[in-house]
């Protein structure tokens, strides 16, 4: 309850990226890069100084106490000063992942209209994809699509993953989203398009001898236009399963 | 006084005068074939496992370049120098070949050369089984290159994801060699590491604490103790791959309950230990090179060695941080994600540890401090990088992308760089000779330069998903300049290759110690060392090493000092003139490892034949038939060769031996391998309850009828444990009788156990229920038959000891082999009172 209540806070705050999840990936990569980059020269860079200025010149060894060969070890001391480098690295460590955990809620936190938003099946296999667009109620609504995954900009797409062979793994890069496809699991998880336009998904696992051409185009329009589209695949289904009646045939 | 006045004194431990060189007089010299066939010495198995790790990086390498070949530009389909089943069998191989047959080999041919020296044995616990460690771990590489011959090799990636790994989607022959070479190869490890544990824990010289043991032989301590857990945990998951592969169980089917993420528990368990048991050695390498050449004491010593055993103990719980886009819940992930960077803090001390030390020295940079040196800051790059993929969001755009190969290359391969740095520092000890050290600096740079060009534009074309070779455009020119950067690297291990060859048959003679500031033993006797290590009994007990005479050593590990005669106090160790008459005589040659692991290899080939319960069809399924029959008797004849064979080895215990005083060297190797017995069988039972978690803890039923057969067994069992207790009193009382009623009860009743057994199954296969029908048969009668397996060891063991004690043994007062026996069966009946409720009863 109350780890809830803190989780809340913060993520009200506004220190946590929110947004889609192209926006909250890059601004904490960008972070992250900016910050690694940062310690990783003046690490490197305080390791370089060192090596050179104390490099062997021949002349006077002014330290009598070096290494003999034979001795027990004895530590070095400088204790405190490790401790001190430690705890600094700590809490710059501890605090990023920290940062970024909120970021996690947010992306997992289940969505506040559970009803609005496009929900999709996916499931992979060697070696492509197959979408299957569902209720509200978890049902396939009959529109099944292989190899394009089509959805309306703006939206929350809510998709379930899964696989009918090898474990896969579905991500889009262009939408920031990636989940495994896993044979006997399924794994949720969501995306939302902020403009038009084709983004490729591709394999992240690797399934077999198709591995590098497992690709779906997702293809996101327009509300409108997206609507126009459901509704005739909708009507191509139904029309599909009147003429079978109408045929009296399986 | 200047750095000319620190020589060493006695630094060279040749053969004191008088004395020959009679331990060498009892194995071939180092020139002939046979010697390096029959050799036990643990200097000898180092050399062999350093240049037999060099040939496996070429192996490795040039899986790699035929790899980078293929990324050279997005491939279209059909095009490229490589097909997409050959490229899928060169990642795999790639992978496989570098982390198992090259990088722990040859950090553990440092291990087997210089960790008795550091510690002041003679050789290890188990010469013997050491010379088999190194003899399986040839054997199984050389399956490995069988498997290309077969079909197709492995094509699944190094990591051998379900279900992927089972023949529906795997078929070829050389995939299950693979697999069956990697399982010869865990074997090897598990017997090397009990050797290890046993040899570091009870042969050290009198004053050498654990506190006080050189940072590489703690780095090694620490290595074989995660891999005894963690190679136990591949073990299983190796055997239940090769039972669904073999034998037909349905473990890791697409539609069995858990199948894909149980293998995927099983292997990353081990995964991550693995990660750090590979990196480890070359952390001890880096911690002894950076004392030696900049002349000051380790930053922190007690801290590093904390840090270390941290490390060691937090590498089994970081596991699912390779799983983190699987089902797994919220909870779960964040447990891990804290996990993950709760590791890396103890790194983050170890590192600055190691950067601090440079501090107020007098650096010296030759060829093993370059590769040293690069090897720390390459090392800091990867794990930075590695704190991105801990946090979970990030990790969820990084995974299955180059971020991943990037990060891994960086940490991975600056081990290899500090493991190259150590080749170079102790190469002179091991050889004699001393490498051109010109060339070395030339081969750094060269090396540093590929490694960069080969592994940072991965960074910069991160988005480019793993085993893939049709990337995007925008990635082309970073894949050019990596392609371009292996070749430099490749080149330059080339050019290590050749100035060691080089060095060694024509290079300048190398001192006993041509490293000034160096402190560790191997540094106090010649290079290379004499057969027996020391001109004396290494002692630390006056607050420095010396090398005691036989009087005085008895003297030293009673506790009074040292004898005096002439002791220097220079700082420089102490060489005492004294009878050193071997009493014992020690034992060197053996074949019959060598003859074991060739007849593993032979039954390692005729089981590749066996898919899913029976052989193929004509000429082909009767060579494999045959070949496993051959192969399966002659490992068991072997085996019993070698317990036969008499062979006389150090024993411990003589100088510092916590926490173990007082258990002696064989009774420690066997409480150490039950460990790793408890383990594998703890996975076998985890496995089982997943699966039956995932699938229905209540719909499951139990595939025996009753559970009276079981009891029966339960009852078998323990009474025969109770009479192989009678057996080792009747032993401590002399009573040959009384010997062999004990084992002769065991045996029978261990026979009843076997019968009753075999009446179960029969029936149960009559039935129509076998090892394929279902995944609760599956689970029942492999983990049952990996206990009756078990059961028929013990009771093959159990004859042998009914042969024996009908000759008179054990009664002399030599009854050690029935207690070991005794805690090897009891071991068999504690596992069966957790199968019997688990398979029969809940």
């Amino acid at each position: 309850m109350i780890l809830d209540a803190i989780a809340a806070s913060i993520l009200q705050s506004g220190i946590v990226p929110e947004g889609t999840r192209v926006q909250v990936f890059q601004e904490i990569y960008w972070v992250f890069l900016g910050l690694g980059t940062l310690v990783g020269a003046v690490v490197i860079g305080y390791m370089l100084y060192n090596g050179y200025k104390y490099r062997y010149q021949g002349g006077e060894d002014k330290d009598e106490d070096r290494p003999k060969l034979g001795e027990i070890p004895t530590g070095g001391g400088k204790g405190k000063k490790l401790f001190t480098s430690l705890t600094l690295s700590a809490i710059i460590v501890i605090s990023l992942i920290a940062w970024t955990y909120g970021t996690l809620l947010y992306v997992e936190a289940a969505p506040e209209q559970p009803d609005a938003g496009v929900d999709v099946h996916v499931e992979g296999y060697q070696f492509g994809w197959d979408f299957t667009y569902l209720n509200n109620a978890g049902n396939s609504t009959g529109v099944e699509t292989t190899g394009t995954l089509r959805v309306p900009v703006d939206t929350r797409v809510n998709i379930e993953v899964t696989s009918r062979d090898v474990s896969h793994n579905f991500g889009i890069p262009g939408l920031k989203v990636k989940t495994d496809a896993l044979p006997g699991y399924t794994t949720k998880t969501w995306f939302e398009a902020s403009q038009t336009g084709n983004y490729t998904a591709n394999c992240y696992e690797l399934c077999g001898q198709g591995h590098s051409y497992m690709e779906a185009t997702v293809v996101a329009m327009e509300q409108d236009e997206y609507e126009d589209w459901y509704a005739s695949q909708q009507n191509q289904t139904s029309t599909q399963n009147s003429s079978t009646v109408a045929a009296g045939g399986a | 006084m200047s750095d000319d006045d620190l020589q060493t004194d006695g630094g060279t431990a040749s053969a004191l005068p008088g004395e020959s060189h009679g331990d060498d007089a009892h194995l071939p010299p180092k020139s002939s074939v046979k010697r390096w066939l029959v050799t036990t010495n643990h200097k000898d198995v180092g050399i062999l496992y350093t240049v037999t790790a060099m040939f496996f990086v070429l192996f490795g390498g040039v899986l790699a370049l035929l790899i980078r070949a293929q990324m050279l530009s997005p491939r279209a389909p059909g095009t490229g120098p490589l097909s997409a089943m050959a490229y899928n069998q060169a990642v795999s191989l790639h992978g496989l070949i570098m982390v198992f047959w090259f990088l722990s080999p040859l950090a553990f041919g440092f291990a087997n050369y210089i960790v008795p020296l550091q510690i002041g044995a003679e050789d290890l616990a188990f010469p013997r089984l050491n010379a088999l460690s190194y003899w399986l771990y040839l054997t199984s590489g050389l399956l490995v290159f069988t498997s290309f011959f077969q079909g197709a090799s492995f094509a699944g990636g190094w990591t051998m994801y379900a279900p992927l790994n089972i023949p529906a989607f795997m078929p070829s022959i050389g995939a299950t060699t693979t697999v069956l070479a990697l399982l010869m190869f865990t074997v090897s490890v598990t017997v090397g590491g009990v050797n290890f544990i046993t040899t570091i824990h009870r042969m050290r010289a009198p004053g050498l604490t654990m506190r006080s043991l050189p940072l590489f032989t703690w780095s090694i301590l620490l290595t074989v103790w995660m891999m005894l857990f963690a190679f136990a945990a591949l073990l299983a998951a190796l055997m239940i791959l090769l039972s669904d592969r073999l034998l037909g169980t349905t473990y890791f089917a697409a539609t069995t309950a858990g199948g894909s993420v149980l293998w995927t528990h099983l292997f990353w368990f081990f995964g991550h230990p693995e990660v750090y048991i590979v990196f480890f050695p070359a952390l001890g390498a880096m911690a002894e090179i950076f004392q030696t050449f900049s002349g000051r004491r380790i930053v922190g010593r007690k801290w590093f060695i904390v840090s270390m055993v941290l490390v060691a103990l937090q590498s089994f719980i970081v596991w699912m941080h390779h799983m983190f886009l699987t089902a797994i819940n919220l909870q779960v992930k964040t447990l891990f994600m804290a996990t993950t960077i709760g590791i890396s803090l103890p790194f983050d001390l170890m590192v600055f540890a190691l950067i601090y030390t440079l501090i107020k020295g007098r650096i010296r940079w030759d060829t093993p401090m370059l590769f040293a040196f690069g090897s720390l800051v390459l090392f800091i790059v990867g794990g930075i990088t590695g704190v991105f993929l801990g946090a979970v969001v990030l990790d969820y755009e990084f995974r299955g992308t180059y971020w991943v190969v990037a990060h891994f290359h960086y940490v991975m391969v600056s081990g290899v760089t500090a493991l190259i740095g150590g080749l170079y520092y102790w190469f002179p000890k091991m050889t004699g000779k001393m490498y051109d050290e010109f060339l070395g600096k030339i081969t750094f740079a060269v090396y540093f330069t590929g490694f960069n060009l080969l592994y940072f534009p991965m960074f910069l074309a991160w988005g480019t998903p793993r085993r893939v070779f049709a990337y995007r455009p925008e990635y082309l020119v970073w894949h050019q300049v990596a392609s371009v950067g292996g070749l430099i690297l490749g080149i330059s291990f080339l050019m290590v290759i050749y100035n060691l060859t080089k060095s060694l048959l024509s290079g300048e003679e190398a001192a006993g110690n041509p490293w000034p500031y160096s402190t560790t033993a191997e540094w106090a006797v010649s290079s290379p060392p004499p057969m027996e290590n020391f001109p004396g009994t290494p002692s630390y007990t006056s607050g420095v090493l010396e090398f005691l005479g036989d009087d005085e050593s008895s003297e030293s590990s009673s506790g009074t000092a040292a004898a005096d005669g002439g002791t220097a106090t220079d700082g420089g160790m102490v060489v005492h003139e004294g009878d050193h008459e071997e009493e014992v005589h020690i034992d060197h040659a053996s074949y019959w490892p060598l003859v074991i692991a060739v007849f593993s290899f032979i039954a390692a080939v005729g089981l590749s034949g066996l898919q899913l319960g029976s052989y193929p069809e004509g000429l082909g399924g009767t060579f494999y038939m045959a070949t496993s029959l051959i192969g399966s008797l002659g490992v068991i004849g072997a085996v019993s060769g070698m317990g036969y064979e008499s062979f006389t080895a150090h024993e411990g215990g003589a100088g510092e031996a916590w926490p173990f005083e007082g258990v002696e060297n064989t009774k420690l190797g066997i409480w150490v391998f039950l460990a790793s017995d408890v383990v594998l069988f703890g996975a076998f039972i985890g496995a089982a309850i997943f699966i039956r978690v995932d699938y229905g803890w209540m719909q499951w039923q139990p595939v025996p009828h009753t559970a009276i057969p079981g009891l029966v067994n339960t009852y078998l069992l323990l009474t025969s444990s109770f009479s192989v207790i009678l057996a080792l009193v009747a032993a401590q009382k002399g009573s040959r009788n009384g010997v062999l009623a004990g084992l002769v009860t065991t045996f029978f009743l261990g026979i009843g156990f076997l019968v009753n057994k075999a009446i179960e199954w029969i029936e149960l296969f009559h039935e129509g229920v076998w090892l394929s029908t279902n995944v609760r048969a599956s689970t029942y009668f492999l983990t049952t038959g990996l206990h009756m397996g078990h059961v028929v060891a013990g009771l093959l063991i159990t004859a042998y000891l009914i042969w024996r004690a009908w000759g008179g043994a054990y009664t002399d007062g030599n009854d050690e082999p029935l207690e070991y026996f005794g805690l090897y069966w009891h071991f068999v009946d504690i596992v069966w009172l957790f199968l019997f409720p688990l398979f029969y009863i809940i």
